[in-house]
């Protein structure tokens, strides 16, 4: 029996398939940015929606057969097979069991492989009493035809979609925060209603024809404690009336106090809940912006507004600073971007991340560089380093493109002093003023232009100044006429915007100008 | 072009840099500073004409005869003394072409209404080039060569002189690839003082007394330059 186990947990742990599927199973379920869960998520819903839609249609009007069908079968199937892949997913048993067995192997002890397989059962047990294991659980019991009563159960269905709706999920977390608040409260309020409750019972029983169970009483202290008051029993003797009093002076103060709570409990985590949205958001989006630091470097790159930039998010460990950021209407969160935490909350996996490190200090700066380096090799940096001598640290940990102010004003202070003229034609080109754009054109791999030479390409016809080619991290200056185009080539032309894009437009569809 | 008077206030930050090098272009610098340890600084540098006055007084301003310079620099390292230098420098000697680095946003403003000729706003400049790397980081790294002359192509500016071949000639036919240089635009003084880039698309006769601009390895572009001072082309 041990070795039939451990044979199939060995079996499982090495078979591909295996683990492909539980991967995928895993995915679907519980990663968020995996592409499929969201289409996944929408049909559970839609399935929770239909199923109770049906049930409300059927309390007057008579269902055909096959709707009825899909609501006993089909849903109830589904739902039965994500809570057994819940189930499945949840830990990995022949893992376990494999651990054990080399555990085992390695101390000599004898190889028990029940006392893992009950640990592994015990585990999957407990998360079948977790809340929202139940809730699934029970919408899958209305497929049970002869208990009539559980067809109330599909509204547990609507308490799946607690799981697959983030705002609640969100809104249930913010309560779970103030769960010892809240528990206080309601055990509180627990009390007061059965000690009014039995109160009520015992002195009016008899002498209020309303009341004749201690439920009546229990039921009263409920209406009135929460105020809804609906009037169907009312006391009648004067001590009954002095604790109505009571228990509605009483009800008032505790449900103000459970309003503030819960109030308090979200302007305590708005912002939090803000600047979670905000990188979801920006998670969905194919590349972006992360901009490090709102001082005056920032602000002056926005205020310059050369072209449109939707996605990004700045962040800042002042909070001043990000509500100065907010005020002028960017989107900015709170956060020390040089933390590892912070970082990896955005999705270096799916998105072309640039992150801009412009803080005024240096040690700030290249500790952002490392960090998102260490997070991920494919996230692009850009770092402003201030004091020149510290560059190669910079190139050290990996920035792509290092940004020296100082450097760059002294050298365009040089050449406006030493070359007027050619100060002018940079600056032009540099500020994107110019008619003159120095523009990159990349050349893909099933490109018409591929193996073409350059003499071919008529640049002159279309007003273009062909300056050369970058080529595996070299540049070639101004190449032979007869230099051919090879796949991956960006070349590097010069013109008017619109020379460019009627360049473009003769190679229509193949070529790709940024 | 050498052998310009160039007077820079301030060997500070930018100062010290800007200094060397235009030395280095064989310009004639005078530092003028009114912090101790930056002159002792400049001294140290072996630069000849230094001097240690104080900027806000206009006597002391006069006493270096400002109008021996083509060209005022103004680096201080306080923002404030640069927009007061400006002023000054502005209201005694109107003629000359005063050139100021802003280190913060609301200075460039500043700067410009005292009267300075050309202001270089640090973070401006810094920002365009954040832009640029964003949309086309191989074009900007070939331009920032092309400023500091690090990868040996560079930009170079030549005034057309007499009885030069080119004198003349239209562009369309010139061949300068054939040097190895590339022209990249022309003022034409027949059609006013302004820089013409050559993809405006306008077939300029070339004239002794033009000024081109070419962009070519080192070596090419001063072979060049040496080229059409002939009447006849090798090539």
């Amino acid at each position: 029996m041990k070795e039939i186990l451990l044979s199939l947990a060995l079996f499982l742990h090495h078979s591909k398939k295996y683990q492909q599927y539980k991967q995928l199973a895993r995915g679907l379920l519980f990663d968020t940015n995996n592409i499929y869960k969201r289409y996944f998520d929408l049909t559970i819903i839609f399935l929770v929606v239909s199923s109770v839609a049906i049930l409300i249609y059927e309390v007057k009007n008579p269902v055909p057969q096959w709707l009825d069908n899909y609501d006993i079968f089909f849903v109830s199937a589904v739902f039965a097979v994500e809570y057994l892949l819940r189930l499945w997913v949840h830990n990995d048993l022949s893992n376990m069991i494999i651990e054990e067995y080399n555990n085992a192997k390695f101390l000599q002890r004898d190889f028990n492989v029940y006392a893992v397989f009950k640990e592994g059962m015990y585990q999957k047990l407990k998360y079948m009493v977790t809340p929202s294991a139940i809730v699934d659980l029970l919408a899958i019991l209305p497929a049970y035809r002869p208990l009539r009563i559980l067809r109330v159960f599909i509204l547990f269905r609507v308490f799946k979609l607690l799981r697959y709706t983030k705002s609640i999920n969100q809104f249930v977390d913010v309560l779970v925060n103030k769960k010892f608040e809240l528990l206080t409260l309601l055990f509180l309020l627990i009390f007061i209603m059965f000690t009014a409750g039995i109160a009520i019972y015992i002195l009016e029983a008899g002498i209020n024809p309303h009341i004749n169970s201690l439920f009546d009483g229990i039921y009263w202290a409920i209406v009135t404690i929460s105020t809804v008051g609906y009037g169907d029993i009312s006391p009648v003797t004067v001590v009954g009336r002095s604790i109505s009093i009571l228990i509605i002076v009483s009800g008032i103060a505790m449900i103000s106090f459970v309003t503030s709570i819960i109030v308090s409990a979200f302007s305590e985590r708005l912002g939090e809940l803000k600047e979670h949205r905000i990188i979801e958001q920006i998670n969905k989006s194919k590349s972006f912006l992360i901009i490090c630091g709102y001082g005056q470097m920032t602000k002056m790159f926005f205020r310059l507004n050369r072209k449109k930039i939707k996605n990004y998010v700045i962040l800042d460990q002042d909070i001043n600073r990000v509500e100065a950021a907010k005020k002028d209407g960017y989107m900015a969160i709170q956060d020390d971007a040089s933390s590892h935490q912070t970082l990896s909350k955005f999705d270096a996996k799916y998105c072309d991340i640039t992150i801009l490190c412009l803080t005024a200090s240096d040690v700030e700066n290249v500790y952002i560089t490392l960090n998102a380096k260490s997070i991920s090799r494919k996230i692009k940096v850009i770092a402003r380093v201030n004091d020149p001598s510290n560059i190669s640290k910079f190139t050290y940990a990996g920035a792509d493109h290092i940004l020296t102010p100082n450097k760059v004003v002294n050298t365009m202070i040089h050449a406006a002093i030493t070359q007027p003229t050619m100060y002018k034609a940079i600056h032009a080109i540099l500020t994107g003023k110019s008619i003159a754009n120095i523009d990159e054109i990349y050349v893909h791999n099933s490109h018409e232009i591929v193996g073409k030479k350059i003499c071919d390409l008529d640049f002159q016809g279309s007003k273009l100044l062909f300056i050369g080619i970058q080529r595996d991290k070299d540049f070639i200056f101004n190449p032979p006429s007869s230099e051919e185009i090879k796949p991956y080539d960006v070349l590097l032309v010069m013109g008017r915007k619109i020379s460019l894009e009627y360049f473009k437009s003769l190679h229509e569809g193949d070529i790709y100008v940024r | 072009m050498s052998g310009k008077n160039i007077c820079i206030f301030g060997y500070g930050n930018h100062g010290k840099f800007i200094a060397r090098g235009l030395r280095e272009d064989g310009f004639n610098v005078t530092i003028i500073e009114s912090d101790k340890n930056f002159y002792k600084e400049a001294k140290a540098d072996a630069f000849e004409q230094i001097f240690l006055i104080d900027v806000t007084n206009d006597d002391e301003l006069q006493k270096i005869e400002l109008q021996n310079f083509e060209q005022f620099v103004c680096v201080m390292d306080d923002e404030h003394l640069n927009v007061f230098l400006t002023l000054s420098l502005r209201s005694l000697c109107k003629e000359s072409y005063i050139l100021a680095v802003s280190d913060s946003l609301n200075v460039t403003k500043k700067l410009k209404m005292s009267g300075a000729d050309k202001v270089i706003d640090m973070y401006e400049v810094s920002a365009n080039k954040i832009y640029n790397i964003l949309d086309r980081p191989i074009a900007t790294k070939l331009l920032e060569g092309f400023v500091v002359n690090s990868n040996g192509i560079t930009f170079k500016e030549m005034t057309i002189p007499e009885n030069s071949f080119l004198d003349g000639l239209q562009i369309a036919d010139v061949d300068f690839s054939s040097y190895g240089i590339l022209l990249v635009g022309m003022i034409d003084e027949e059609m006013g003082h302004s820089f013409v880039f050559v993809t405006a698309g306008i077939d300029h006769k070339l004239d002794h007394g033009d000024t081109i601009v070419c962009i070519g390895s080192k070596e090419k572009l001063d072979a060049f330059s040496e080229e059409i001072k002939k009447r006849e082309s090798k090539i």
